[in-house]
């Protein structure tokens, strides 16, 4: 019988079941696909449907029998059946647009649990959704189905905990490196994703962008036993900047930004996290920099109303990128 | 690339995943087409006759005619009259739900309280040993999304048809002015918020940063949608027919290609020649924010934009006379969209 068939009829047969149903019983009832073979054969082949119908959600269970009733499997109904939330539309509508809105950026750990999940959602209001009108592109110059492929893996890898050997590209170094990590997590800011993971190599948990890792093999060994734990404490926030100052390349430093003229009220939008003063029409906002280079280049493109000005190294760096820039286009080309 | 081993749950997984589904969504539905039941599952219609199919030989031991599933087309129509007590599908599983909470975070800036307390709603009714699972993978994923405030008051004003009111500050003109326009569409892009919109100030659909938006109002003025309005999208600004020459260091180069794509020049020193197409505040702020690895070539008057930025930078009284708008990242499409 085909797998698919044979998962499904043991779904049927034990909802209905409103007894535990023993092994013997089952092996019976399906002699073509337990009944043949040694007992332990049949008992691994049973053990390895059961697994990949708790996967799907099914409550099954082995229950002990006593005077009243035998030993044998069972799948609680209640457990089983998805309950009405009772969601209102409002919530509806939030979900399906969160949902749509990922799967249309045509890239997306887990998008097909995210689609099963969306219908299921559907399912609860019992009427169309209406379509929702918010998306999300990535915008990154390869997002598309290689992406995706790859954030699937990679979320698949990180659920089982198995650890992924890649070949990632560095555009710092022009090389591309062999680097075995155990995927802790994925996460995604302001358009690009990242792996955030042990890396062997280094002996440290490190970030990869995804799009940059070119080769990607998730270990295909014992597949349903982890490779790895996750520490307690870990949390992807920590590794993963959100502002171009926030790459980790030194220690935190305070770095303050003069913002002038128009960008005055706009200080607490360009500089989130800020600490900031204003007087006199200009605002002082103070920010903990990991990346002095990062902020460096982001406050140049507000030019001309915003510098860094302290401290001192950092507004040397910053002015030494202003006088590059100001080098480079004074020359007289040939 | 190499396709990557184990991408996703299996196929007999999936397969499964969506025959649980299918049957109690049929019996909700009876008589839904093949074509409606086709686009509910995401699924060609060949495939899922082929599943149908497999579901009139689905049944338990004994196997009687009454043990099977009985579901069948009529016409074009789907019906279920035995459905084996496959009446409702099974709850979700902790990877659909850590799946869905993560899609959450794109929007939630935008969704206000309704999104937490439908995830909360979500996770209570997952299985028990879904729940310890759903928290050990919800640290796994994290999809976070910085977005303005407005973005809440423009999806409702997108669909309740109602027009909007802002001020908007334009780069070209170098001025804020009152806008109204009909809201169509929100889409973020590289983490940038775009409203897609009918602009009643020149007829016309235009991209309005939602970050350059102040004092957003949504009237009580109703318009009348577009059935399906052109998806809205931001130009890439470099193109093969720009008519500004930039050129990239060896050390840009890199990030340069992987961002804007391929339709640019190497150079024997491994820089780069590319040329862009948009106004002259986008290309000074886009090569400022190289830190001196990017240079207009031509035209001249671009070229003189940045340097006269730079030198500003370099005075000790700052220009009072040349205003750029803020970005929010090196990164964006062409900037001047809501003009």
């Amino acid at each position: 019988m085909d797998r698919t068939e044979r998962l499904l009829d043991l779904v049927a047969l034990l909802l209905d079941a409103t007894d535990p149903i023993p092994w013997a019983e089952i092996r019976e009832s399906f002699r073509e696909d337990y009944g043949t073979g040694s007992e332990d054969a049949a008992e691994r082949k049973f053990e390895r449907d059961k697994a990949e119908l708790l996967e799907l959600g099914i409550p099954i269970a082995y229950v002990q029998g006593d005077d009243e009733r035998r030993d044998g499997y069972i799948v609680d109904r209640e457990a089983y059946y998805l309950p009405d939330v009772q969601l209102t539309p409002e919530e509806t509508a939030v979900l399906y647009a969160a949902g749509s809105a990922a799967l249309a950026s045509g890239a997306f750990p887990g998008a097909q649990d995210l689609s099963h999940a969306l219908r299921k959602v559907g399912f609860l209001a019992g009427k169309p959704v209406p379509t929702p009108k918010v998306r999300l592109d990535l915008g990154t110059a390869d997002a598309g189905p290689e992406l995706a492929g790859k954030l699937e893996a990679l979320w698949a890898a990180s659920s089982a905990r198995k650890f992924v050997d890649l070949a990632y590209w560095s555009p710092r170094s022009g090389h591309t490196q062999s680097r075995k990590v155990d995927p802790y997590g994925l996460a995604l800011r302001r358009g690009i994703w990242s792996l955030v993971g042990y890396c062997h190599l280094r002996q440290g948990i490190r970030t990869f962008h995804v799009h940059r890792i070119q080769r990607l093999t998730v270990n295909p060994s014992k597949p349903r036993s982890a490779d790895f734990e996750v520490p307690k404490d870990f949390s992807l926030d920590r590794y993963v900047a959100s502002q171009p100052w926030q790459h980790s390349f030194h220690d935190p430093v305070p770095v303050t930004v003069e913002l002038r003229n128009e960008l005055t009220a706009l200080a607490e939008r360009l500089l989130p996290g800020a600490v900031i003063e204003r007087s006199d029409g200009v605002a002082l906002a103070t920010v903990t920099a990991t990346f002095i280079d990062g902020l460096s280049r982001y406050v140049l493109a507000l030019a001309p109303n915003a510098r860094i000005v302290a401290p001192a190294p950092a507004r040397e760096r910053f002015a030494e990128m202003a006088k590059k820039v100001l080098g480079r286009h004074t020359e007289v080309r040939s | 690339m190499t396709e990557p081993r184990n991408a996703g749950p299996s196929p007999v997984h999936e397969r499964l995943r969506r025959l649980l589904f299918l049957v109690p969504f049929v019996s909700r539905n009876p008589g839904i087409t093949v074509e409606e039941l086709s686009r509910a599952l995401s699924m060609k219609k060949e495939d899922l006759l082929e599943d149908l199919d497999l579901l009139t030989m689905v049944g338990r031991p004994p196997f009687q005619p009454d043990d099977y599933i009985d579901i069948y087309v009529d016409g074009d129509r789907v019906y279920v009259d035995l459905d084996q007590r496959l009446s409702a599908p099974p709850r979700f599983t902790a990877a659909e739900a850590t799946a869905l909470a993560a899609a959450a975070e794109l929007i939630r800036p935008a969704a206000g309280d309704a999104l937490s307390t439908a995830l909360a709603k979500l996770e209570k009714v997952l299985p028990s040993g879904a729940q310890r699972r759903f928290r050990e993978m919800e640290r796994k994923i994290d999809a976070q999304h910085e977005a303005p405030p407005d973005l809440g008051n423009l999806t409702r004003a997108i669909l309740e048809h109602k027009e909007v009111e802002f001020d908007y500050f334009s780069p070209a003109r170098k001025q804020t002015e009152r806008r109204g326009a009909r809201p169509l569409e929100l889409f973020s892009h590289r983490g940038q918020w775009y409203l897609n919109a009918y602009c009643l100030r020149s007829n016309d659909r235009r991209l309005f940063r939602v970050d350059r938006m102040q004092h957003l109002e949504v009237t009580d003025r109703p318009f009348s949608a577009e059935p399906t309005p052109t998806r809205g999208s931001v130009p890439n600004p470099v193109r093969p027919t720009g008519e500004v020459k930039v050129r990239f260091s060896k050390v840009a180069a890199p990030y340069v290609l992987e961002r804007f794509g391929t339709s640019a020049r190497r150079l024997p020193d491994d820089g780069l020649e590319v040329f862009v197409s948009a106004d002259q505040a986008w290309v000074t702020q886009w090569v400022l924010s190289f830190g001196g690895e990017a240079e207009v070539l031509e035209p001249p008057a671009f070229r003189e934009a940045v340097a006269q930025a730079a030198r500003a930078l370099l005075s000790d009284a700052p220009s009072e006379t040349t205003v750029l708008p803020p970005r929010a990242d090196a990164a964006g499409g062409r900037q001047e969209t809501g003009e």
